[in-house]
């Protein structure tokens, strides 16, 4: 395996920080940007994110068109206080309200393709701490500049927040390490050079993401490197190290659903396309065990592991967006 | 002077359509961190977002002050000051994650002074929109150094090595809207440490305890007679000591703090209870030692000072109603360098010192447009007058 995409196709997020070329580039080319953020309950966090994206993005330099919040129906004011800062603010049950309703963050940014307008769509988790306007940029940059780039994907340093106002200077991305660096290692080699394949910000023109089916959960980042590399190659992925991000440090049970929706993605991906043979269909229940009063209980949460088709081959859609298949 | 003021309040809508800016950069500052003496990335995102905003020069002082600088239409008019302290009273390890609300902002830091910093920093991009021009140079300064152990030495620096007049400062505070101050007590701050031997054999019949003598030293300082005028006090504001609860302490300290209108007053109270401490150090046979922390002359502009007179009938004409008292903060520094000064706060703001501190959004408008509107007193010659 070579090494040429890793030296090739990684950047830091100061190779873009000239706003100024890059919204040069982007009227060159005469595209419109979208930025994304799924939540559910980021009520803590959402504002900060729209108010530094809206003031360094849109207001300062107009290198984004519009900010898009999809909701999975939060019950706390995540909601009214996006709407109080200036994002579009939708309920993803209410687009495309015919389809049968799913709930998760794949969900979300599947619908983000039918509602948003622009021509490169940015997805950034509403639920960072130190969030900063080069999340953005930093992603939107290789798009601009480099014309084989298709996708965005971005790496960190992980520090976790340890108690209520701590931090651990590394860690996170146990996930990777554990599941899917093994993984790309006995199937794709070539993919391990991606540093952080869950990174949950990305960027990607629209006639890719259109193209490619959208796991309702947590599969979704995993799916999408795995569709990207099989129809256009590794090539048209960029990565992008966006220096620190700060977020919450799951448990090791929820790490373990996580895991098992990613290993579903993978395994019914490699079973489709022939390189997997399984006698059986795979289970839809991960089964952990918490210890109850000296007696270990099982506790079994459903994870079907559902896909949206592209976006592409919805009717609507090529309606709206005037795509004649 | 008077149309100015009629004008002013409209000043207040305008500042407010550039308030994604302000609280970004309020926020860029705040999760930056600055604790005292280690403020070294905070002054380079300082130094970043003032270029980014155009200033005409960017710059730091050999102290390592940040500065920007918007050069005046007027060449030989002396520059005007606007300074924040950027050092905060929290650790770089700890997580500055501020949290906006639809009217709050809530974070470690922000009162004291983020809040001040990530307004002096919008200012260039005010100025731009608002399409104002000033006769003088407007220096704007991140000064460091200024908490607790860092004693004001980044502003001290600024001064000492600025070798041209001044025309006039505002120090910009977090909190509270109405404050204006003019004026500073002398003031010393001290520490008292009391040290035991732990060596078996030393020369004690019984271990005395460390937190007794401090108790001791207490009392004394609490015999001392302090006088009505010039006013004067002595604050015992800190105390830490001991191991556990049922271990003779060997080591204790004592914080304290000494005003005064009168710094003559200070220095004689600090003398007093520097021989409270050798007196009690030397009968006990303990190692007691008192030491400065920091401390500040006492200095003023009279309430009818041109620059306080027209500060406060900006504020009233804003609907803020002006509030004095004495300050320990940059103001006494360029005051005692006979520069006219004053210190406004920018809004409200509750749980001061702790990771809670919360600010109001809202009033922080009519703060900022007060601010601009002092500048723009002081670019008009308020502080020539004198």
């Amino acid at each position: 395996m070579s090494n040429n995409w890793l030296e090739k196709n990684t950047f830091h997020y100061s190779d873009f920080k000239d706003l100024f070329h890059l919204v040069e580039e982007k009227q060159k080319k005469n595209l419109q940007i979208s930025l994304c953020l799924p939540t559910l309950n980021e009520e803590k966090t959402i504002a900060k994110e729209i108010i530094i994206m809206k003031s360094e993005l849109m207001t300062r330099y107009p290198l984004v068109d519009e900010i898009v919040v999809i909701d999975s129906g939060s019950t706390d004011n995540t909601v009214e206080i996006a709407k109080s800062f200036g994002a579009d603010v939708y309920d993803a049950n209410q687009i495309l309200p015919h389809l049968e309703k799913f709930k998760g963050k794949g969900e979300n940014l599947w619908k983000a393709l039918y509602i948003t307008k622009g021509d490169i769509i940015v997805y950034i988790d509403a639920d960072i701490k130190n969030i900063h306007h080069r999340f953005a940029y930093g992603l939107i940059g290789p798009l601009l500049l480099y014309d084989q780039i298709k996708y965005a994907k971005a790496f960190y340093d992980r520090p976790i927040s340890i108690g209520k106002n701590k931090i651990r200077p590394t860690g996170g991305g146990r996930v990777t390490e554990l599941v899917i660096r093994p993984l790309f290692s006995l199937f794709f080699p070539e993919l391990t050079q991606i540093l952080q394949p869950l990174s949950g910000e990305y960027a990607g023109y629209r006639e890719v993401l259109e193209k490619l089916p959208f796991p309702i959960g947590y599969g979704v980042e995993t799916s999408m490197i795995l569709d990207i590399y099989e129809k256009w190659g590794l090539d048209v992925i960029a990565q992008v190290d966006l220096d620190r991000r700060i977020h919450r440090n799951q448990d090791t049970k929820a790490l373990g659903r996580m895991s098992f929706a990613i290993l579903k993605t993978f395994i019914n991906r490699q079973k489709r396309s022939g390189l997997i043979d399984l006698k059986n269909n795979l289970y839809d229940e991960i089964i952990q065990y918490n210890l109850v009063d000296s007696q270990y209980q099982p506790a079994v949460s459903k994870i079907i592991g559902l896909e949206r088709p592209p976006m592409i081959e919805i009717p609507e859609y090529c309606e709206k967006f005037n795509i004649k298949n | 002077m008077d149309k100015f003021l009629e004008n002013l309040p409209t000043l207040v809508d305008e500042i407010k359509a550039l308030k994604d800016i302000i609280i970004t950069n309020i926020v860029l500052i705040g999760q930056t961190p600055a604790p005292t003496f280690k403020e070294k990335r905070r002054g380079i995102v300082f130094m970043e977002r003032m270029a980014e905003f155009g200033v005409d020069e960017v710059t730091t002082d050999g102290y390592r002050n940040p500065i920007g600088i918007i050069r005046g239409t007027s060449p030989d008019k002396p520059p005007i000051f606007v300074v924040a302290h950027l050092d905060t009273f929290f650790d770089k390890d700890i997580v500055l994650n501020y949290t906006i609300k639809e009217n709050t902002i809530t974070g470690p830091g922000i009162l004291d002074n983020s809040l001040g910093v990530g307004v002096l920093l919008s200012l260039p991009i005010i100025f731009k929109k608002l399409g104002m021009t000033f006769e003088s140079d407007i220096v704007l300064a991140g000064t460091i150094q200024s908490i607790g152990k860092g004693n004001l030495r980044g502003v001290r620096h600024l001064l000492k090595t600025w070798t041209t007049p001044i025309r006039g400062s505002i120090c910009i505070e977090g909190v509270d809207l109405g404050r204006l101050n003019y004026f500073s007590d002398g003031m010393i701050r001290g520490e008292i440490s009391c040290s035991i031997s732990e060596e078996k054999g030393a020369m004690h019949t019984y271990t005395p305890n460390a937190i007794l003598i401090l108790n001791e030293v207490i009392n004394g300082i609490m015999r001392l007679s302090l006088p009505q005028r010039p006013r004067s006090r002595v604050v015992v504001g800190k105390i830490s000591g001991g191991a556990n609860h049922g271990k003779i302490a060997y080591d204790a300290t004592l914080g304290f703090e000494i005003r005064s209108d009168s710094y003559k007053m200070v220095k004689s109270t600090y003398n007093d209870i520097k021989e409270i401490v050798d007196g009690i150090g030397h009968e006990n046979e303990v190692d007691l030692n008192i030491k400065t922390i920091s401390n500040l002359k006492a200095a003023r502009l009279k309430f009818n000072h041109p620059l306080v007179k027209s500060t406060a009938a900006i504020l009233k004409s804003l609907g803020i109603k002006p509030t004095s008292k004495s300050t320990e903060s940059a103001l006494s520094i360029f005051l005692s360098r006979n520069i006219p000064s004053v210190t406004l706060g920018i809004t409200y703001g509750e749980y001061h010192y702790t990771n809670k501190a919360t600010m109001e959004i809202e009033p922080m408008f009519k703060g900022i447009a007060q601010l601009i509107g002092v500048i723009k007193a002081i670019d008009g010659g308020v502080c020539d007058e004198q």
